[in-house]
């Protein structure tokens, strides 16, 4: 897995999250700034998802390559479930499904990062 | 689409933030109870079908609260609630029997306990929206 790439997503993932909360306890709906920033997040984890792809073609990757690609394919869903659900809900509770989401792909990046190197 | 009756519908509001919830968790669930049963299910029988149940608890409850159908949530949020209960009494009492963790061992600890929250937050949803709306 590619360092700095990772890092950008979960941090990225982070920001988005507590820019939710803020949002949802503002009692505001999802704005154009987190519907880009969900984007851009979206395509982030897709870049990384080709990149993890390439490298396990390549025969790099841990063991357990099944639960690998269920992080990959988790993370690649949950960015636009989540915005679409929250077009649904124009509301602060829209907004809160954001930092579920957000939250998600923080941990789920994390995971992925453990299991590549190992570590669980 | 949904049946409503003349209580507010459950799937919407705070209800859809708590759909994306246990979305997730029909998600993280779901997929580690596959790649379990798919690839090691002869190491801990019990653990990976109780991953399995315990998916599929999730997955109804998501479905049940995106149409507010609110007997089956009340039902499955029930069941959800018994299942960590009972599960992660069991993971700490024996834990010879779960020699692989599932969502609901040592009562949701490897999830920051939100499986122990969850049930909680969801039946007080479910009951709380009996009465009309705000």
């Amino acid at each position: 897995m590619n360092g700095p790439l990772t890092a950008t997503v979960i941090i990225g993932a982070v920001v988005l999250t507590l820019g939710s909360l803020v949002g949802a306890i503002r009692d505001r709906a999802m704005g154009m700034i987190l519907l880009i920033g969900f984007a851009v997040l979206e395509l982030a984890v897709l870049v990384q998802a080709g990149v993890i792809i390439a490298a396990v073609v390549g025969g790099a990757g841990p063991q357990d390559k099944v639960t690998l690609f269920g992080y990959v394919a988790g993370t690649a869903v949950i960015p636009p479930v989540g915005v679409v659900l929250a077009l649904a809900e124009r509301s602060r509770w829209g907004t809160a499904i954001l930092v579920v989401a957000g939250f998600a792909i923080a941990v789920m990046t994390a995971r992925m990062l453990q299991i590549w190197q190992g570590v669980a | 689409m949904s049946p409503r009756g003349e209580a507010a519908a459950i799937g919407t509001g705070p209800g859809r933030a708590l759909v994306a919830v246990y979305g997730v968790f029909a998600l993280a669930a779901g997929a580690r109870a596959a790649v379990q049963i798919a690839t090691r299910f002869d190491q801990a029988p019990l653990a990976y079908s109780l991953s399995a149940f315990a998916a599929a608890v999730y997955i109804l409850l998501t479905v049940a609260l995106a149409v507010s159908a609110r007997r089956t949530a009340l039902v499955a949020c029930l069941i959800e609630l018994a299942g960590v209960l009972v599960v992660g009494t069991l993971s700490l009492a024996d834990p010879a029997a779960f020699p692989r963790a599932t969502v609901w061992s040592g009562f949701g600890s490897g999830y920051l306990f939100i499986p122990l929250v969850l049930p909680l937050v969801g039946l007080f949803w479910i009951l709380r929206g009996r009465r009309p709306a705000r």
